[in-house]
Parts: C-alpha cells; structure tokens; sequence
C-alpha cells in the first residue's frame, strides 16, 4: 500500500519512495527514509495529509503521499497512545 | 587569548523556522522580520555584534534542511557558509525537534569549520515534560560547544558570543561520523586524489561525500576523473547512515520524548478539518478585514481634526509671511492634501498588519497551505503558492520575493502573476474611501467584496493558465511543508513587524507620494500657456482627455479618474492623493473631504453613481501593481519580457472586468 491509502491515527513504516529524484531528496533530508516510522494525523478525502515523523509534523500532497510505498506498523504498546 | 579589534565572520545556520533570525534579532540589535512559518529569510542578513574585544560580523541566512543545493534558499546558504571568510558557523537547533534538526549539523560538523551548536527553544522542550542530557550531547557530536539559548527570551547569548570567540580558534571537530567500511573505503580514495589535484583545499572530506553523493555543483567544481572510485550515488547510503547515527544520539540523550504536544493537535483537530478547514480560514480573513474597516474608522476621527487643523495653520501661516498664492497652492492643496489624506489611513493600516502579525506568528500560516491546497492543486499549483498570496494581503513587494520558497521557476512565475491580485495594504484607502462615499451603510461589505473578487480572480487565473497548458507539462502537486507548533503571539516579534511596516508606510509618504503629489499639482496646475486657473486646461486634462475613449465603456470617462489611475502607478495611495489634489481636499477621508468629492464628480458627470465607482474599485484592484512591484518582479524572474508581459496582461485583465462590471451593473441597476 502507499501512505495516500493510509488512515488518519495509524502509524506505518516507509518501505520504500518512489517519486522524482529532486523530490525523493528532500524527503530524505527530512529524514522519510526506509524503515522510517511515519503517523497520519490528518487527513482530506482526496487530497493531502499531515503526518508526523521524527518529531515533526510535515504536510505532505497527494502526488508525494502516493509515492511512498508503506506497511502498518505492528502495534507496540508505548506507541499507541494518543 | 584573542588580539584586539579582530574581527569574527560568523554565521547563524539552521533548519527552516527553528529561530534563526530571532536569535540574529536578539544578538545584534537587529528588527528584522520574523514569523512563525518555514521560509520567512528568503536573503542573507549581516549585522554586528561586541564581545569582550572582539567584534563579530553576524550573517543570518536563510532555512535549510540538507546542504544539497536544490532550492533557491540552499544555494544561498550553501554558497555563504562555503565561503572562507565565514570564521564560524553557529548551528541553531530546535531543540523541540532535535532529530530532524541534528541532521543538518552532521552534515556541518563535515564542512571542517568550527561548529558552535545554539539549542534553541529549550522552553518549550521543558513544557513537553523532555530533557536532554546536556553532556552526552557534545560528546557525541566531537566535543563542540553546545549552548541552551531562547532567542525568544533573550537568554543564553552571552554565553554563545564566548563560545564563538573562544571555540573558533580552537578550530574544527575532528570527525564525528564514521560510515560504513564501503563508503569510508571510497572517501579515503577521494580524498587522496582531492589532495593530489587541489594541494590547498580547505574541507576535503566534504567534498569527497558529495562527490559520492554525486553533487552536480561539487562535480562541475572539481572536475577529477572519479569514474573507477564512484561507479553509482551513494547519497542514500550516506543519509541513511546519518539518521542511523542521529537516532543513536537521540536514544542516549533525549527523555521522555513519547510525551505528546497535545495542545497543537487539538487545534489542528479543527483548524485542518478535510471539510470546515476552508470556511474557517476564509472566516477568519473576513473577521481581519472587517476588524481593519471597523476599528480603523473608530479611530479615524481623532486623525481627521488633527490634519484639518494643521492645514487651516499652515494657510494661515503661509498668508502671514506673505507667499505667494501658487505656493500657498502647493503646500496646501498639493502637499497637505495629497499626502495628509493619506496619513489618515494610519488606523486602518495598522489594525491590518497587526491582525497579519498575529496570524503568521501563531504558526496557522503554513495550515493555510495545508487546508488550500485542493483548491490550488486545481489551479496546477501547490498549497505552498498560497503563502506569498497572503503575504500579499500586506504588500506585494515582500509577497512577490517569498516566490523563492516554490520549486520550479514555473510555479514561482505562475505565483508572482497572480499576487498581485491580491489586494495590498495600499489599495485599502481607495477602497475606504469610495465604498464610504458611494455605498453609504454598505461600506465594510463593498470594500469587503474586493478582497473576496481580487483572492477569486487570482485563483481563477490560475486555473484558466493550468487549463491552458496542461497539454504541455505534467502537474506538479509537491506540497511539502514543515507545519510548526502552535505558540502564543510574542508581543515583541509582533511590534517590530507592525513598526516595520507603519515606517515604510510613512516612508512612502514622505517620498513616493510626497513627490507623486508635487507632480500631480504640477500637472493640474500648468498648461501649454503656463499657469492656468481652470485645470480644464491643464497637461492632466489633456493626458486624460485622450484617454476617456479607452475608459468610457468602463463607465469612467472622466479625465480627471484617467489622472488618478495613471498616478496610481507610482503607488496605489496616491489614486486618492490625486483625488484630493484634483478637486482642492485637505482631507479626503473626512465627510466634508468625501461631499466635496462627490460634488465635483457629479459636476463632470451627473450620472456617475455607485456602479461607476464599483468599476473604478475593481479596475484599481486588478490593474498594474505599484512601480516598487513592478520593480521586484523584475529582479525576481530576471525577465524584463516576462515583467511587461506581466504588467499589460493585469491592465488588460482589469480594463475587461471593469467593463463587465459597469455594464452588467448599469443593466441589472
């Protein structure tokens, strides 16, 4: 699945971005890498999201939402509060 | 230790909105602007500082996440901490986000350079109940000296100036990083063959990564053979080992970091909603516009006596020392009248820029990114377009630079086209005043009603450009933007930008339009036979008259409103300064001002009612920006074509609308 098919509340790990190369780049600088723990906080229908990694919280659009390949986070107990 | 009267080149690095320019602000003495929203520091800054007998130069330069080269921002900054005058850098870190924030500070410690790290926001860190261990941190970043400081709170500086004088010599951090055997394996190699190439090269390990994170700027720079040693990028690599090692650092001495900052996610909760996100901002706009009108006029009143009664002295005065009638002329209807009126808008400017101050320092600007980016993701654009169209609320000469933080030149291009439309702190006193003389109990809605039509003409441009040439290009919706805690306005951050933007109001009044004022009466005043009593027979009216055929369908074939619009370009104030000069008003935004004006356009034209006056509102709001926009726009696309095409394309836009309103509204009214 892609982060754009996430669900707002749910954690993912990035496995792997796939986007243009000028972007990929940027992601990476602000630490979206694989293996990354990302969570949606919120989120439009059809459109974007915000997320939090890292200790902060990013906007992110459709085009890159759909573009980072992920997989739900097996739950962890400390990590599931909200 | 230190010589006297040396001077220390320093510069303050840092990720975007982590308070940079706070701290410059809080160092030097400085009153630059700051907000609370990613990319505000679009130039680098110098200013200056003492400590002990050193003095220090202070560079603040714009946010930066990595120092690859891929935006504007980077390159500026990229180039200036590169540079070798730079003695020091003083990394400033938010502490709040220190995992991201470290990441940038590898890559610094690299450069070679003294590194002094300013943690920054320690406040906040303590509020969210975490802790950071204070000495494990410098040891594991190479024993570089670490700081706590507010900038906010003014804090800490003294000890960061000793630190950048005593550290700076001590010279850099040996290496902090150890990459993997592969990587170290290659950079070894690299930098053998830097060494033999370039024998006096300053930070060789630097750029021996780059070169295998495959930089195009260090490639063209260095340009050895690296074909048998960098067979692929290894830039991933290179950053995944980085947070591999920021996220050790983070494990041994951050606390208590699963702590949630609550408060901004209740917020965002309802400010961010998929469905009332847009009403809600727009809510808010209206509520900012009306508090402008409705406060402004509350304290009009004490403004309006105090300019009547200067004018009525200076007549008199003037009279007593016995100058002659033209003079008197001049100060009087000339000088006090086109530049006095304009004074009275003081009130109304300040209330909007305050309300502006608020809503950029609260950190709700970059949600509007968020929560309008559908909209503008129709218009081909992102979210991130939407932050200079706000910031042309105020002016769009800042507006206009803030482009910088888009992506690709089209998307910049696209946006400066565009925010112009948005109607500036200048427009306000044409719109206050010709809402209040023609749409008497109806002003706030009318003045109201351009804002609305300028934001809706702006994003419909868009669209019909996106429209046109989607055929050509693939569309580019890469929002992508830090959203920053929320935080309660600081006062001070707030006065400086409110003082900063009433100075440059005066500034313009005392120059631009004090000036555009003097010509006007010039204008008026002269004809091809000299002075003339009649200003019927003046070069205005001759310029005007052969314009009235253009703006006749517009509803505006009157030459004295050609006058005020051609004027107008030196800066939009000065459409009301003409008014007032054309018809001898001392105070233009007074009711006795407004009944004279009235008159004498009923006088030229006894048809000319609130139809007309919406047309002439409308054309005033979409047609050429001021000269200093103009200006900007220029320096900004580095384009005189793109520029002109600009500039006729807004004049051709606005003729059209004025048109269509004028003669939709003579039909329907």
């Amino acid at each position: 699945m892609t982060l754009y098919d996430g669900k707002a509340g749910i954690s993912y790990q990035v496995e792997g971005v796939f986007v243009e190369e000028a972007v990929s780049r940027r992601l990476q600088a602000l630490g979206i890498n694989d293996g990354t723990r990302v969570r949606i906080l919120n989120r439009k229908k059809k459109g974007a999201m915000i997320i939090q990694v890292r200790g902060t919280r990013l906007a992110l659009g459709r085009h890159i939402s759909s573009c980072i390949e992920v997989k739900e986070e097996a739950e962890r107990g400390e990590e599931t509060a909200v | 230790m230190t010589e006297k009267n040396k001077t220390i080149k320093v510069a303050f690095v840092g990720n975007p909105n982590c308070g940079k320019t706070t701290l410059f602000n809080a160092v030097t003495g400085s009153r630059l602007k700051v907000a609370n929203w990613p990319g505000v520091t679009v130039e680098k800054k110098e200013g200056a500082a003492e400590y002990e007998d050193c003095s220090l130069t202070i560079i603040d330069t714009p946010g930066i996440y990595s120092l690859t080269c891929y935006t504007i921002e980077e390159k500026v900054t990229r180039q200036c901490v590169m540079d070798d005058e730079i003695d020091a850098i003083v990394n400033v870190v938010d502490a709040s986000s220190l995992e991201r924030n470290l990441y940038l500070t590898l890559q610094l410690l690299e450069l070679g350079k003294p590194v002094i790290l300013a943690l920054n926001m320690m406040d906040i860190v303590e509020e969210r109940g975490m802790e950071i261990d204070l000495h494990r941190l410098p040891e594991m970043l190479g024993g570089i000296p670490v700081v706590p400081v507010s900038a906010a709170r003014r804090t800490g500086l003294g000890i960061l100036l000793h630190a950048v004088v005593h550290h700076y010599e001590e010279g850099a951090a040996g290496n902090v990083l150890t990459y993997g055997e592969e990587i170290e394996h290659k950079i070894a190699k690299l930098e053998v063959m830097m060494q033999a190439r370039f024998p006096n090269h300053s930070c060789v390990r630097w750029h021996a990564i780059k070169l295998l994170e495959n930089d195009e700027d260090v490639r063209n720079e260095h340009p050895i053979s690296i074909m048998n040693v960098v067979e692929k990028s290894y830039e991933k690599e290179i950053i995944q080992q980085k947070y591999a090692y920021i996220e050790m650092i983070v494990r041994e001495v951050l606390f208590h970091k699963e702590k949630k900052a609550a408060f901004t996610d209740k917020i965002d909760r309802i400010l961010t909603h998929p469905v009332w996100g847009v009403p809600i901002f727009l809510l808010i706009m209206c509520v900012v516009f009306l508090m402008t009108f409705l406060v402004g006029d509350f304290l009009k009143a004490g403004f309006e006596s105090v300019l009547g009664w200067l004018s009525g002295q200076a007549g008199q005065f003037l009279l007593l020392i016995r100058c002659s009638p033209w003079l008197i002329s001049l100060i009087v209807d000339g000088i006090i009248a086109g530049v006095g009126g304009i004074l009275t808008f003081i009130p109304n400017i300040v209330i909007l820029f305050l309300a502006l101050a608020i809503l950029e320092d609260s950190g709700y600007m970059s949600r509007v990114a968020y929560v309008m980016d559908t909209i503008m993701g129709r218009a081909g654009l992102s979210g991130k377009a939407f932050l200079p169209m706000i910031l042309g609320f105020g002016c769009s000469v800042p507006a206009i630079m803030a482009t910088r933080a888009l992506e690709t030149e089209r998307d910049r291009r696209k946006t400066m086209l565009i925010t112009p439309f948005m109607s500036c702190s200048a427009r306000l006193p044409v719109y206050v005043l010709f809402s209040d003389m023609f749409f008497p109990g109806y002003a706030h809605l009318a003045a109201f009603s351009m804002y609305v039509i300028g934001m809706g003409v702006a994003i419909l441009v868009a669209l019909l450009m996106h429209r046109w040439e989607k055929s050509r290009e693939a569309v580019s919706d890469c929002l992508l933007i830090e959203l920053p805690e929320y935080k309660r306005p600081n006062a001070r951050t707030i006065g400086i930008y409110v003082w900063t933007k009433l100075k440059d109001y005066l500034e313009k009044a005392g120059t631009t339009i004090f000036v555009a004022s003097i010509i006007i009466w010039f204008v008026l005043n002269f004809g091809i036979h000299g002075m003339v009593s009649d200003p019927a027979d003046s070069f205005g009216a001759m310029i005007g008259r052969g314009l009235m055929p253009v703006l006749a369908p517009a509803g505006l074939d009157m030459w004295q409103i050609a006058v005020a619009l051609i004027s107008g370009i030196s800066a939009k104030e000065v459409v009301v300064s003409s008014f007032a000069v054309l018809f001898g008003v001392v105070n233009a935004n007074s009711e006795a001002g407004m009944a004279a004006i009235i008159g004498h356009i009923h006088m030229q034209n006894p048809a000319f009612g609130p139809v007309n006056a919406y047309a002439l509102m409308v054309f005033c709001l979409l047609y050429v920006p001021c000269a200093a926009t103009i200006g900007t726009v220029k320096k900004e696309s580095g384009s005189w074509k793109f520029t002109i095409q600009m500039v006729v394309f807004q004049l051709v836009l606005a003729w059209a609308f004025a048109v269509l309103v004028f003669q939709a509204g003579s039909r329907l009214f």
